[in-house]
Formats: C-alpha cells, structure tokens, sequence
C-alpha cells in the first residue's frame, strides 16, 4: 500500500490488499472497455436497427459462477491474514492501553507509563485497551492494526514491529471536539535502545513528583497545558493562587484558586467552571484517592 | 385513436395536465393538500432538493476547512457539527427518500398502470411526516447545547454523553423513518392491488420491481432503527443506562441496532437507483433488457443477503472472531447480484441502436463510479484488509463512490430521462452533456483521492491531519470545486427549462413502458381508460 | 345487511378493504419489529445477568401484571364484540362494546400508573440513587422494564384515542355495516397491542 509497511502483519495485509485490486482493476477495465466499446460500434447512426436479445442462460451462469469463485477466493485471501491478526502469540509483551478524551497512555509490565509507545524490534506485543469515558480506537497506519477501545470492555490487539522508526498512532473511532488532535507514537528501537530507554524512564519517574505522574497517567495534560497555552481546559501553569470568574449554578462570581477550590475543581468539575470553557471535565470522585488529590495540588503549587 | 394522435403532440385531449388541473382547493392549498400522487412527488422534489442544496454547501464547507492543516474556516466544533450535519441531511433527507419518494411516487402508478397510490392520503402524510423530521433537524441546530457533534451514526455512549442537541436530531431521524417507513407500505400494497389488468409481475417494469424490493426492506429494517433511536433519547433525558456502560449498557450493542437497520438502508438508497438505470438502457439502446429475470431476482436477492451483512461495519469493533468471519463471507456473497445487474445492463448495450442523450450519460457514468463503488466495497470486506482502512477516508471515499456516484447520478439520470415527461418541456441537453462531464471530473478527482488518503492512514472526522496528507487534501477540495460548478450548471439548466424550454412529446426518448403513452404532462388521472397489458415492459418487436 | 362482502367488491374502485388490510398488516409488521429491537436487547441482556434479572423480577408485582393480563383479555374480546355487532348492523351494541374496551384501556393504564409509582416510592426509577448503588443488572432489568412498558403503555394511550375516533365514526354512521374496515383494522392494531402485553407479562413478572 502507500504508506510503508513495518510490521510483519502489514506485508500480509498488503498481499491480500493486492491480490484483490489486481481483480478488482481487471474487472472495472473490462466493464469500462465493453461499455464503451458498445457505445461506439452500436451507435444508432451506424446500426439504426438493434437486435432484441432477451438473454442468455449460459452467459447468466458464467457471470454468476466466476465470480461467485473470485469473491470467495477474496474472502479466504482476508480472513487467513485476519486469522493471524487475532492469535496473540504466548511470548507477547504485554502493554496497558489507556484511551480517553483526548490522550493515550501506555503502562508497561513493570508500571512505568509513558505517553507514546516505546517498543523493541522483532518482539511481539499486545496491547490490552482500556477506555476511560467513550469510544476510541488504535490505529497505527503502518503496522497495519487498529481496533476499537471500548468503554466497560476490553480489546486487545498485536504486533510485532520489523523495522526501526517513529509511527504514527492515531484515533480513528470519533470522540468528541479534539478528535484529531488525539495522537500519539509508536517508536520501535533495537533490544538494547529499548533497554536503556526502559532503565532511564523508570528512574526518572521514580524521581518525579507524585503529583506530576498523576497528571500525566490520569490523561489531565490531554487537556490542560503546564507551559501556559490553552488547549481544553485552562492551564494548569500558575494556576495555584490565581483569580479567575467561574459560573456556579448559572451566576457569574470571582474566585481566588485556593487548595479547596482545587480539591472542588478535580472532585467536582462542573460546579464551578471557568468563565469561557466548556463544562466537560469527567469527575475524578472514587478514581484519585485523597491522597493522591493531595499530591496533585502540592506539585501545582510549584507550577509557578 | 384520436387520444393517440393528440398524444404524440404532446397536448391533452381532455385539456388540462397534473399541473394545471384545479382539483378541489384552489391556490396554495392544490398543492398542500393534494392527494395526487404526481404533486406529491414534486412536493418531495422540491423540499429534497432544497436539503440537498444544504448539504452539499456543508460538504464544501468541510472541504474548504481541509485544504490546509489547522484552522482554515471554521473551529473544531463547528467542523464537528458540520460532517455530523452533512451526514444526517444527505443520508436520512436525501438518498434515502430522493429517487423512492420522489419518481417512486410520480412513476410507481404510471408504470403498472394506476390511477394513484393505494393510500394517496397517507401518502401525503408522509410528505408532511417528511417536513416535520426536517424541520427537526434544522431546529436542533439553534436550540439546546448546539448543533449535534455526533456525526450520522449517533454511536454511544459520546451521544449520550455530549452537551449538544442531540434529542432533537435524532428525534428527527426518528420522524423522517417513520415517514419512510409509511412510503414503503404504501408501494407494496399499490403493487400488490393496483397492477392494470395483464401487468403480470414478469411484465413489471423493473424499476418497480426495485421499488418493491426496497420498499419491504424500508418496512422491515426501518423501526430498528427507530427503537435504537428512542432509546438513546431515554437514555438521555433519564438515563435508563441501556447503552450506557457506566450502568451495564453495551456500547456494542447500540452498533448492532444501528447497523441492523443501516446496512439495509443503504440498499434501500442504492435499489431504487438501480432500478432508474434499468429503465434508462433499454430506451436508449432501443432493445430489450437482457435477462429481465435475473435483474428482478437480483433485486430481491441484494435486499435480502443486504440484510444479514450489518456486521461488517464492526470488525474492528471487538465484536466476536467468529461473527466477523461471518459476516466478511456474507458481504462477499452481496457482491454477486450486484455483479449480475452490471453485466446485464452492459449486456443490454450489445447490439442496440443506441441514442447518445444526457440521460444515458449519466446512466453510464452510473455504471462506471457504481462499479469503483462496489469494487472498493470488495476490499473492505476482506478482512484482514478492513481492519487497516475501516474508519479512514478509504471508506468516506468509498460510500461516495456507491451514494453519490450511484444513488445521486441514478437521480440525476432519472431526473433527465423523466423531466419532459413530469414538466412537459425539454432541457438544453447540450448544457446537460456539458454538466456531466464537468461532474465527472470533478467527482472521481474529489473522492479517488480519498480513497488514497484512506490508504494512506488519514482517519475519517477530522478537523486537522498530519503534514504528509496535504497534497491529497488540496486535491480533493479542488476537485470539489469542480464538481460543485457541475452540478449548478445541471441544476441551473434544469432550472431554466422549467420556463424557457422547448415543449416536449410525450415519447421523447422512444420508451416503450406505460408512462411514455400518457400525455407530457400526464393528466390528472393519469390514464382515460385503465390500460391492458398483454407484453412485456421491453418490448421493442 | 350481510352483503359486505360483495359490497366492497362491487365499489372496488373507490375503495379497497382488502388493499387496506394489507396496509394495515404491513404496519403491524413494523410495530413487531420496533418491540423485536427491544425483545433482543432484553434477551442479550438476560443472558449477561441471568442471577440479577432472576432477583430483580420477584420485586415486580405480580398481582398487578396478572390484573392488566386479564384486563388487556378482555378488552380485546370486546373489541372483537364490537365488530361483530356492527357487521350484524347491530350499531347499539357495537357501539357498547367498543366503549367497554375504550374503558378496560383506561383500566389499564391506570393500573399501570399505580404499579410505576409504586416502584418510584421503592426508590427504583432510572437515574435512581438506588439502582445507582445496584449491580449493573439490576439497572438494566429496569431501564428494559420501564423502556418496554413504558412504550406499550404508550401504544395502549395511541389505542385508546384511535378507538375513540372509530367510536365517533360509528355514531356519525362513517363507519356503518357496510364499510367498517377502519374499525376491523383498529381490531387489529388492538390485538397487537394485547400480544405485545402477552409477551411482556411472563418476561418481566412471571419468569424469576
């Protein structure tokens, strides 16, 4: 197809792809030609009287039966690659994929989670996907897989990557206003990039605040920035202390960003919303826990 | 005998045609109150084609959006809106009700011989259930949370979820079934009871035939359909959580209903069209249809394997292995009939004598972007190759391809073929020729390219995209443009003719079915003497 | 007087009862579609939670289900009775008994008001703090039971002012002796909207 393949599924996807354009294109090629062809040499100043023929069995026949075999010949073409796509090999490297308005994150088997997929050559991996609030779904154009992440379900796909690179990773199951904007990586490296990237993030999460890893594995940064600019929601940079108006239960008032306000604002989202942005923030209620709330607010207040 | 003469000029024996008959109310009210099946259709012509013209400048307004990456026109919500809006309008305001409710409505009884439809008061209720369902629709707009951002198919749980107005439009969708639903009926029981004596079924014309088969399939996918919808409005206004998976609901389930009755609604938008087709080749290849039975069959086979394939817009879904296998086996067999119908009208050419005229034109243009249509369809249906192109711009590329490319050029096709007959004047046809080919063009460079984004990996609704698809956005909002200049000069030729064009005969083309042996325009009653049929629809001996 | 028959055959062109009753049928296909969506979620659903639908049906009332049974049974006898008579020329009796089946729908629906508020004092409506705080089958046992009830008792409501129309027709002679498929073809409608109730009795109250 037209965007390289890099994945070994993708080469058996292509080849079933190609087999049946090849059919496809000989078909649209001989009802075009025959089309025009009749158009020319029967054109009622060059063969005023027509012939009435009211049909022709065999001919029926042979249209129906060769391509009833091609069609068939397709189907089994597409379902032996899909067969594959399906069995999860036993050694596959397990990955947790968590969709949500508009961010991924992926959490690997020792629990250190990153915000693109980061995954060695020739290995084979399985993503476990999760959905947090509505349908998503995982496409990498070129390994050729996508599958739906479905809230309250789970789905699981695979992939072995044979070609080092950076891919794009991409949602294609319509999810509200940031749609498009939902995007990620997938980054394949050799056996031993993947290790030393593997041993650097973990010490390197281990030595971030608490609260900043929540925001990142909660998805929060999928809508509110830390450098400032404005995405969905406002930005979290300067955010503890800040005066602002919000609408409460419909009136306009000026509120001064305090910890209980903060503590409100995660808990719940919507009673308070910031004048000028839409009130769709999911609450966090029975998700962070206290402390973890805590956290949160403590690593924001150093977002001067 | 004299009525036979008269006829030939094209001028009324007993006087007045549809148009000019008085009727019982005078004015305004002769139009929205009539019951005669023939002002029917042009109340359907004219609202149709009205919600078509909004559909299309939402199309090109989405267009225009993507012709460069970021915000080029519009915000993102408003982008949202707008496909959400161009699908809903196009899908359930156009295609579906466009060639059924409108030369369904003037042809079905012309063509078996009738007076009117077996029920012409419910069949001006459905008009009126039509314009209400738009009406809807259009209101959602300005009420509530806004425009709906759901896109067409309205999946859960976003459509519960979202702000927008949601309810109202799918409210609508709900009305406009139920008006749907109402057509359908009335077309099985006319064909049913109202045949002319002789019009055996296998002396029907095969656009009824087409007729027929799309009208069960409105009256028996349609209220799945509906029920689905309801239950996203209760589901909105109380939460009755049966899609809802915070309360158990199965997401999934939602996109089996809403196939179930989708996927047979895009037969119930292509047969129709199909049967345009049919009628057109013969008449202009002035010799029979080749194999008139497997035509008819083939409708009925399409409508009924057309039923069981509704999986195939879910195999990456994380419905079950087994069902996707299934269902890719079944949508290969759909392919079949539709091959045969191809064939044969191919076949229909061989030996013919046959008349270049826009109606014809159209109709192989129909042929030529049905089969892209149908042949992307192919690929799809493999499985292994869905999974890679399911939800990108392969697929919108795709259903343009078969709708528009199909449905819409077999109006377009229709429009021309039947215009002197409905109007009793004749268009320039030079314009039309001219119309068509500027359409064409434009068309297979607007959504070919689509086709190549999808393979590319550009996903469908999206307000921005990644650099390396620019090249192909600037192409297809090119072609856009193209195509849009073509179909306002069709329009506007059409448009011109209604006044300024040349009075037409009452057999223009040299068609042989019974519509063609009434005046142009019909009269009121359509036929002085209910005819006899002792031949078949094709009969050019 | 009994000569309906030949009646309709004989002014076949104005009118054609058997064209209608076509039409009438086809309908009734739609409706049992339109339930047969809800039936199927209701079977998938059942066949995820079987134990939590099993317990969430006994607190359904079943004297009260029973009750609307018998009620909708014979309302639809009467309905039959009211045909009858008219083709009888009896227009007395037919208006009687169509006015009995009018009230028995009336019947019904109040008893159904009875039973859903009922279950709201129960705290159990959608939405409910307590089906909040319920397992996921027990909220969609009553999201189904009130979606499905709810739209029969809607159906019922639809019925009862078609049937009072007829009625109205009867009394102005529209429908007479000799041409009463509009209210055959309200019979019909109604007995759907009995089946309808027949089906949905067992499945929510009586099968736990």
């Amino acid at each position: 197809m037209f965007s390289g393949a890099a994945s070994t599924i993708a080469t058996k996807v292509d080849s079933a792809f190609l087999f049946i354009l090849v059919i496809c294109v000989l078909m649209l090629l001989l009802i075009t030609f025959l089309m025009v062809f009749f158009v020319i040499k029967y054109r009622r100043d060059k063969n005023p009287i027509p012939t009435n023929i009211e049909g022709n069995f065999l001919l029926e026949v042979v249209w129906t039966v060769v391509p009833t075999i091609l069609v068939i010949a397709m189907f089994y073409y597409g379902w032996i690659g899909y067969r594959e796509m399906e069995t999860i090999p036993e050694d596959a490297m397990p990955v947790k994929v968590t969709a949500q308005m508009w961010s991924w994150s992926f959490e690997y088997e020792n629990g250190t989670r990153s915000d693109e997929l980061v995954v060695p050559i020739n290995q084979p991996v399985k993503l476990e996907l999760f959905s947090r609030d509505v349908l998503h779904s995982l496409f990498v154009p070129a390994f050729r897989i996508k599958k739906d992440v479905v809230p309250g379900i789970r789905t699981t796909l695979w992939f072995t990557g044979d070609e080092e690179g950076t891919y794009d990773l991409l949602c294609t199951e319509y999810c509200g206003l940031r749609h498009s904007d939902m995007l990620s990586r997938v980054v394949v490296m050799s056996q031993d990039a993947f290790a030393s990237w593997m041993a650097g993030k973990t010490a390197h999460e281990a030595a971030e605040p608490a609260g900043r890893q929540l925001l990142e594995s909660q998805g929060c940064l999928g809508c509110h920035s830390l450098d400032g600019s404005r995405i969905v929601g406002p930005t979290l940079k300067g955010i503890f202390g800040r005066k602002g108006r919000v609408l409460t239960d419909g009136a306009e008032r000026d509120v001064v960003a305090d910890e209980d306000y903060l503590r409100r604002s995660i808990v719940k989202p919507n009673a308070d919303v910031v004048v000028g942005y839409p009130p769709i923030m999911p609450s966090q209620e029975g998700i962070l826990s206290d402390e973890q709330i805590d956290a949160i607010i403590e690593y924001l207040k150093t977002l001067q | 005998m004299n009525d036979m003469t008269a006829a030939a000029h094209g001028s009324h024996p007993s006087g007045l045609s549809y148009l000019e008959e008085p009727g019982r109310y005078g004015g305004i009210r002769s139009w929205l109150l009539t019951t005669d099946h023939k002002r029917i259709a042009l109340l359907y012509l004219t609202s149709v084609l009205t919600f078509y013209a909004v559909g299309i400048a939402l199309g090109v307004l989405m267009r225009l959006e993507l012709l460069t990456p970021g915000e080029t026109i519009v915000k993102p919500q408003t982008y949202n809106a707008i496909f959400t809006l161009h699908g809903v309008i196009m899908i359930f305001l156009f295609v579906i009700p466009g060639v059924p409710a409108i030369f369904g409505n003037f042809f079905l009884p012309l063509l078996i011989g009738a007076k009117d439809v077996a029920f012409p008061r419910i069949n001006l209720f459905s008009w009126y259930l039509y314009i209400a369902g738009a009406f809807f629709a259009v209101t959602s707009l300005f009420t509530g949370g806004g425009p709906p951002d759901t896109g067409w198919t309205f999946y859960a749980p976003y459509s519960i979820r979202t702000g927008t107005n949601v309810s109202l439009a799918v409210f609508a969708a709900f009305v406009l079934g139920f008006s749907s639903i109402l057509t359908g009926l009335n077309f099985v029981t006319t064909i049913h009871r109202l045949r002319a004596p002789g019009m055996t079924w296998t002396r029907m014309p095969l656009f009824v035939w087409a007729t027929y088969a799309t009208a069960w399939v409105q009256v028996l996918a349609t209220p799945i359909i509906g029920i689905t919808l309801l239950l996203v409005i209760l589901e909105r206004f109380f939460g009755v959580g049966i899609f809802d998976p915070e309360k158990g609901g199965d997401p999934i389930l939602f996109q089996h209903l809403f196939w179930i009755y989708s996927h047979p609604a895009v037969y119930i938008m292509i047969l129709p069209g199909m049967g345009v087709i049919t009628e057109i080749i013969p008449v202009f290849a002035r010799r029979t249809i080749f194999g008139y039975k497997a035509i008819a069959y083939s409708s009925v086979a399409i409508a009924a394997l057309g039923s069981l394939v509704w999986g195939h817009h879910m195999f990456v879904s994380g419905q079950s292995y087994t069902a996707n296998v299934i269902f890719s086996f079944i949508t290969f067999l759909v392919a079949i009939p539709s091959a045969i119908k191809v064939f044969n009208w191919v076949a229909t050419l061989y030996k013919g004598s046959i008349l270049i005229a826009p109606p014809f034109l159209f109709a192989l243009s129909f042929i030529f972007l049905f089969s892209i249509g149908g042949l992307t369809g192919l690929m799809q249906g493999a499985l292994s190759v869905n999974v890679h192109i399911h939800d990108t711009y392969f697929v919108v590329g795709h259903f343009h391809y078969v709708m528009f490319g199909g449905t819409a050029y077999a109006f377009f096709a229709g429009l021309h073929y039947w215009y002197p007959k409905m109007f009793g004047r004749m268009y320039s046809q030079r314009t039309a020729t001219l119309a068509c080919t500027i359409m064409f063009i434009g068309f297979n460079m607007l959504y070919f390219t689509m086709l190549v984004l999808g393979l590319q990996g550009m996903p469908r609704r999206y307000y921005d995209y990644l650099p390396q698809f620019h090249t192909g956005h600037v192409i297809a909002t090119v072609g856009s443009w193209i195509l849009v200049s073509g179909l306002i000069v069709m329009f506007a030729n059409l448009l011109i003719a209604l006044r300024k064009g040349e009075r037409a005969a009452a057999d223009p083309w040299g068609g042989k079915t019974l519509e063609w042996q009434v005046p142009s325009p019909p009269p009121h009653e359509n036929f002085e003497e209910i005819p006899v049929i002792d031949r078949g629809a094709y009969d050019y001996d | 007087m009994d000569q309906t028959h030949t009646a309709s055959e004989s002014s076949a062109v104005h009118r054609d009862d058997v064209g209608a009753r076509i039409g009438m049928w086809l309908f009734l296909f739609t409706e049992l579609i339109l339930f047969g969506g809800l039936f199927l979620l209701y079977a998938v659903y059942r066949y995820l939670h079987p134990q939590e639908f099993h317990e969430a049906a006994k607190e359904l009332n079943v004297v009260l289900g029973a009750a609307n049974t018998l009620i909708l049974l014979t309302s639809s006898f009467t309905m039959v009775m009211s045909i009858s008579y008219i083709g009888e020329g009896e227009k007395k009796k037919s208006i009687a008994a169509l006015g009995l089946t009018i009230a028995l729908a009336l019947a019904f629906l109040v008893n159904k008001y009875f039973e859903w508020t009922a279950k709201f004092h129960h705290g159990l409506y959608p939405n409910s703090p307590e089906l909040a705080a319920r397992s996921h089958g027990d909220n969609l046992f009553y999201g189904l039971y009130y979606s499905m009830t709810g739209l029969h008792g809607l159906h019922v409501l639809v019925g009862v002012v078609l049937l009072s129309v007829v009625l109205v027709y009867i009394v102005k002679d529209k429908v007479n002796p000799d041409n009463f498929i509009v209210l055959d073809n309200s019979g019909l409608y109604w007995h759907l909207v009995d089946i309808i109730w027949i089906y949905l009795f067992p499945l929510f109250y009586l099968i736990t």
